[in-house]
């Protein structure tokens, strides 16, 4: 257990220092990896859960495909250093106390909620249990979230692609041209 | 989790055998590149350093090591230092959960009078056999683009950066193909695990009850399509010639890494040969039987493990030649073919293949 401990306060720390380097450190690209790195210790947390299937889930979907999308558009941005606008101090003040109380409520919450409510008894996350689960009891659910996900998509297209017939680049045009 | 020391020890002794292979791929590829590229372009290739140019490899290490470490004024000093690291490390990971051959049971034997693994002791040769699988290699080698990205962002440089970008938009359009292809195999398999995948694929196909095939994926017409798209996915997956366009040096000079020199550079370079033999183990273990020898049932015994490691090697071998053969025989594509093969054909195929493997287990085929 001695182990268990160590890494699990190992892995917390690295966890919560990149989180706040995300917020804390200019550069977007540093940001980004260093979420990269957060989601990374957070595996961790669920292999110490026994749970190895989502931890490569979590490594899969969040470090390797959607911060690698971020990664993408703050490179291709290329976001300049821009000065900082001018704050009046009693915006810095309300932004200060009001991400407080947000913490001190979500921690409020956690402790009475989980920590204390935790269930008891087995813990399964395999990937028949989750699969098992997915597509019998919520696979309505499931389905809605996949439809909204495409309806999402098709609107991003719509709204980006170029009005009017004809005028649509296509890829390969500038090489053919 | 209770560990005793000789758990540990077989641990380490696993991680040893497979570190110190592959450190080794880097040099020995190189060479087999270099005298393979000569032997289909029908020239001598390098032949000076050492019987048939074994040593070049040694030579060039050497260079590497000795040439000045260069940090491009306008680089972003931190993340140039570390992208390369952040390339090796899932090169280095991903093959700890592909086994490398039959698994034994040591005997119990005595030791200058200490009695060594009392009531015999099961050897897996396996780094970690865990339940995730290849999800777990999926998972890390879904990092491995960052090495790259970082590299190309980090050098400040317009070629670097462009490799960086097709990079990055090739490895995640060609994983999803890649992932879908291998969901077939772990379909018929009915695990994540790679053990229970080559341990699926030891039995035989008796045709017309008079040939018996070795039951290797390959060898199913369900997974034919599965196959290829995997195997090609796996090209492009890994930078590879006819999908390089990483580095296509002759429109980017070379690609992400134009900056890099010395160890730095050096890194890259292995990063890129321990990605194709991870490729190649996975293809060998989901399509072609992993271990399996065929028409020969391995005893658990240390000369089973011995002779399936050594068909492991051979089937691994010549994969990793096929990568060579394939990169010096087929010119390199276009972009936008790149990309319109693995949205518009690769990943149907997947896709397709799964709703056919589905199909031959609804049938109770395989």
């Amino acid at each position: 257990m001695a182990a268990e401990f160590a890494i699990f306060f190992l892995f917390a720390a690295i966890a919560v220092i990149f989180a706040l380097v995300v917020v804390l450190h200019r550069n977007p690209v540093v940001g980004a990896l260093s979420l990269v790195a957060s989601f990374f210790a957070l595996a961790v947390m669920y292999v110490l859960l026994d749970a190895p299937f989502l931890a490569a889930l979590q490594v899969i979907v969040y470090a390797g495909a959607i911060m690698v999308l971020f990664l993408f558009v703050i490179m291709l941005l290329n976001l300049q250093r821009a000065p900082e606008p001018p704050t009046r101090p009693i915006q810095q003040f309300l932004g200060y106390t009001s991400s407080a109380f947000f913490g001190i409520g979500l921690v409020y919450f956690i402790v009475k909620y989980a920590v204390t409510g935790a269930p008891t008894g087995q813990f399964r996350a395999t990937a028949y249990d989750i699969g098992v689960r997915m597509f019998e009891a919520y696979i309505f659910p499931f389905e809605m979230v996949s439809i909204l996900l495409l309806a999402s998509i098709v609107g991003a297209l719509l709204l980006s692609g170029r009005s009017g017939a004809g005028s649509r680049a296509r890829i390969g045009d500038e090489v053919t041209k | 989790m209770a560990f005793d020391l000789t758990d540990i020890l077989l641990s380490v002794l696993k991680i040893a055998i497979i570190l110190g292979i592959w450190l080794n791929i880097t040099p020995i590829m190189v060479w087999v590149e270099r005298r393979g590229s000569a032997l289909i372009q029908d020239r001598p290739g390098p032949n000076r350093v050492g019987p048939f140019g074994l040593l070049q490899s040694f030579a060039d290490a050497l260079k590497f090591i000795m040439k000045e470490d260069i940090v491009p004024a306008q680089a972003h000093r931190w993340l140039y230092t570390l992208a390369p690291t952040f390339g090796l490390f899932p090169a280095l990971t991903t093959i700890a959960v592909v086994p490398w051959g039959r698994g034994f049971l040591i005997p119990e034997m005595t030791v200058f009078g200490r009695r060594l693994f009392e009531g015999g002791r099961w050897f897996e040769p396996v780094i970690a056999d865990v339940s995730a699988g290849i999800l777990v290699v999926f998972a890390l080698a879904s990092l491995s683009v960052y090495g790259i990205t970082i590299a190309g962002w980090a050098s400040s440089n317009k070629y670097s950066m462009f490799g960086a970008i097709r990079a990055s938009a090739q490895m995640i359009s060609y994983e999803l193909a890649l992932t879908l292809a291998a969901v077939s195999v772990l379909l018929a398999a009915g695990s994540l695990k790679l053990t229970d995948v080559v341990a699926y694929q030891t039995g035989y196909f008796v045709l017309f009850d008079a040939v018996k095939l070795p039951a290797w994926n390959i060898f199913s017409p369900a997974m034919w399509l599965s196959f290829l798209v995997f195997s090609i996915s796996g090209f492009a997956e890994t930078n590879r010639l006819p999908f390089d366009f990483a580095e296509a040096e002759a429109e980017l000079v070379a690609g992400y890494h134009t900056e890099y020199s010395s160890m730095k550079f050096a890194l890259f370079f292995m990063a890129e040969y321990m990605a194709m033999g991870t490729m190649a183990a996975l293809v060998t273990t989901l399509y072609l039987g992993g271990w399996d020898i065929p028409w020969y049932n391995e005893p658990a015994t240390f000369l089973g493990f011995l002779l399936s490691f050594l068909a492991f090697l051979a089937k691994w071998s010549f994969l990793m030649f096929v990568f060579v053969w394939v990169r010096w025989t087929i010119p390199r594509l276009k972009y936008d073919i790149l990309m319109r093969i693995g949205w518009k054909f690769f990943l149907p195929l997947a896709i397709v293949n799964i709703v056919i493997v589905a199909a031959f287990i609804a049938a109770r085929w395989i």
